[in-house]
């Protein structure tokens, strides 16, 4: 038996191995919403068929409050679109009108790094960001990296050299690490150390990126010849 | 976050007209900004958040006849890795490498790090429950409380909190202006100790662009930050200097309410050759005016040893 078969909330056991977890990846790309479904009031939770009758609800009943808007944006090569009020963070948006659940929210204030995500090739920080301002964007999350192939020896290596404990900042620094990756296939330790200088592990991991990071990117040129 | 209005705009023009309407504030980069809303800082909640990003044309660091202009909207990583900035305005380029984190410096901006708000926890208490000389209210918390990273050289206004940005100093030490929609501002004018703006803009005054003159040749600059870690933390001190044949442009930050511009030491400097005891004497000369509070007399040490390391290090 694999010390990584886990047993469900049936009482089956399943065994959650890379292939496992990058099904789930692809699954929850593959749930995301392309187009709004749910017309609901965040004033009152009254349900609308569409945009206009929201609209037409908001002027009648709450003519002091900010209408919700729709979002356009390119999450992980899906195009999707989203209804939500202005003050919304994209990592808010994600997480909770998209079901992607990978951009971590810790610090909430720009400090920590677990909310990264790829936008338009920086990246950045997605609870300081706000959803408005992303229309049009594309957007790579942990779930795209996880979900392609591409990426699996990082993953792997990042299992192999254990560079996580809680994991909860986990999703952040793979991201960094795919970022960096994307510009500079072969990084030094130092580049690394620079690159994920705005990532923060609590359990203090900090040691083993470079590690895993370099690991990988020796394996993604071998297979790249 | 509470709710409020969003607008991208799209010109200046429109931008200015929805800031001179009752309160609204302006985004750019947001780093500095969402966190203020989210902890509700701001006596006022904004009804509107006008996004500056929108606007075409503040992106840009182009040389004009020798001078280096950049664009209100420019990241922090452009300036950072631009090869002209790093070569001839080096304090500038090393002063935007080493502000925030990687991730911040790939979000925010110039005109939003120089317009930042102080960091000083009494100000930033979220909820505002420390009603405080720059929200109106009667003292500053920091002159019976905690004030480790408060001024070394007095209040100004009441206030003792300090500015924190980073390129603040390396600005002034380039003697760089501020191009706004109403007025050119020298960087030594743009700081006042005020509220609810950091700076002299008034409300519907939009930072468009950074001018710096090319310096002289022969003239070289540096940037130096102390800080707790090298990543994520704001300076305790950072020093910004330039000198060239006969001038030397000496700035401190994170000392007092606004970048402080070390004159007398400036005069040590200017036309010598910088030696050992020359710089070390720069540096007690800067802090010789410091009248530091409970807590921070370590900061004296640093500035001065800072001032001296910059120096020489050119
Ligand atoms: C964890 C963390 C660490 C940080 N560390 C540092 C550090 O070490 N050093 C440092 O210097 N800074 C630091 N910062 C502060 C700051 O957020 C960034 O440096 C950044 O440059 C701010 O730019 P922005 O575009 O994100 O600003 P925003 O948040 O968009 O704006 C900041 C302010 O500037 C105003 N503004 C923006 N553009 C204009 C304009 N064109 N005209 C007039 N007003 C304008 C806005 O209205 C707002 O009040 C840190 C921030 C965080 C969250
Ligand atoms: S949650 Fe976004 S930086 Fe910490
Ligand atoms: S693994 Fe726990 S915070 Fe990094």
């Amino acid at each position: 038996m694999h010390n990584n078969e886990k047993i469900n909330g049936s009482g089956k056991r399943t065994s959650f191995t890379h292939a496992t977890a990058q099904a789930q990846a692809a699954g929850s790309i593959e749930a995301i919403p392309a187009t709004v479904k749910d017309f609901r009031c965040p004033v009152c939770s009254k349900d609308f068929s569409g945009y206009p009758e929201l609209k037409q609800h908001y002027t009648e009943d709450h003519p002091d409050a900010v209408i919700p808007v729709t979002v356009s944006l390119n999450i992980n090569g899906k195009d999707c679109e989203v209804l939500i009020e202005p003050h919304w963070t994209l990592q808010r948006t994600l997480q909770f009108r998209l079901g992607l659940t990978g951009s971590k929210l810790m610090c909430d204030r720009g400090v920590c790094g677990s909310c990264t995500v790829i936008m338009d090739g920086r990246s950045v920080l997605s609870c300081s960001i706000l959803a408005v301002e992303c229309e049009g964007k594309n957007i790579q999350t942990i779930e795209g990296i996880a979900a392609n192939p591409k990426w699996k020896p990082l993953v792997d290596a990042y299992c192999k050299w254990d560079a996580m404990q809680c994991g909860y900042c986990t999703p952040g620094f793979l991201v960094s690490a795919k970022s960096i990756l994307d510009k500079n296939p072969h990084p030094t330790d130092e580049e690394i150390k620079e690159a994920l200088a705005g990532n923060i592990c609590i359990c203090g991991t900090y040691p083993r990126h470079s590690t895993a990071i370099m690991e990988a990117a020796s394996i993604m040129a071998k297979e790249g010849e | 976050m509470k709710n409020f209005n969003h607008i991208n705009a799209k010109s200046l023009e429109e931008a200015i007209a929805i800031l001179s309407e009752k309160n609204t504030v302006l985004i750019a980069g947001g780093t500095d900004i969402i966190p203020l809303l989210k902890d509700t800082v701001l006596p006022e909640y904004p009804e509107t958040v006008i996004n500056l990003k929108t606007v075409p044309g503040l992106e840009f660091i182009k040389e004009i006849k020798g001078n280096l202009c950049i664009g209100a909207n420019t990241r922090l990583t452009e300036i950072a890795g631009n090869r002209t900035i790093k070569e001839k305005y080096t304090a500038l380029a090393e002063a935007a490498s080493k502000a925030a984190t990687p991730h911040i410096r790939q979000m925010g901006t110039i005109a939003g790090n120089i317009c930042q708000l102080t960091r000083c926890w009494y100000f930033r208490k979220p909820q505002n429950r420390f009603q405080c000389v720059r929200k109106n209210g009667n003292k500053c918390f920091a002159a019976a409380g905690d004030s480790r990273y408060h001024s070394i050289f007095g209040a100004v206004n009441g206030c003792l909190a300090v500015n924190p940005g980073d390129l603040a100093p390396a600005l002034i030490a380039l003697n760089a202006e501020i191009i706004t929609t109403k007025r050119i501002i020298n960087a030594i004018d743009l700081w006042e100790t005020g509220y609810p703006s950091n700076t002299v803009l008034a409300k519907n005054e939009i930072i468009t662009e950074i001018q710096i003159t090319e310096p002289s040749s022969g003239t070289k600059s540096t940037f130096i930050k102390f800080a707790v870690r090298k990543s994520v933390d704001f300076a305790i001190v950072n020093c910004a200097v330039s000198v060239g044949k006969d001038s030397a442009r000496i700035c401190l930050n994170g000392v007092a309410p606004n970048p402080y511009r070390a004159e007398k030491a400036e005069t040590v400097i200017a036309g010598k050759k910088v030696t050992a005891e020359l710089a070390e004497k720069a540096g007690d000369i800067a802090v010789a005016d410091a009248k530091p509070l409970k807590d921070t007399a370590y900061k004296v040490q640093i500035a001065k040893i800072l001032v001296k390391r910059a120096l020489l290090s050119l």
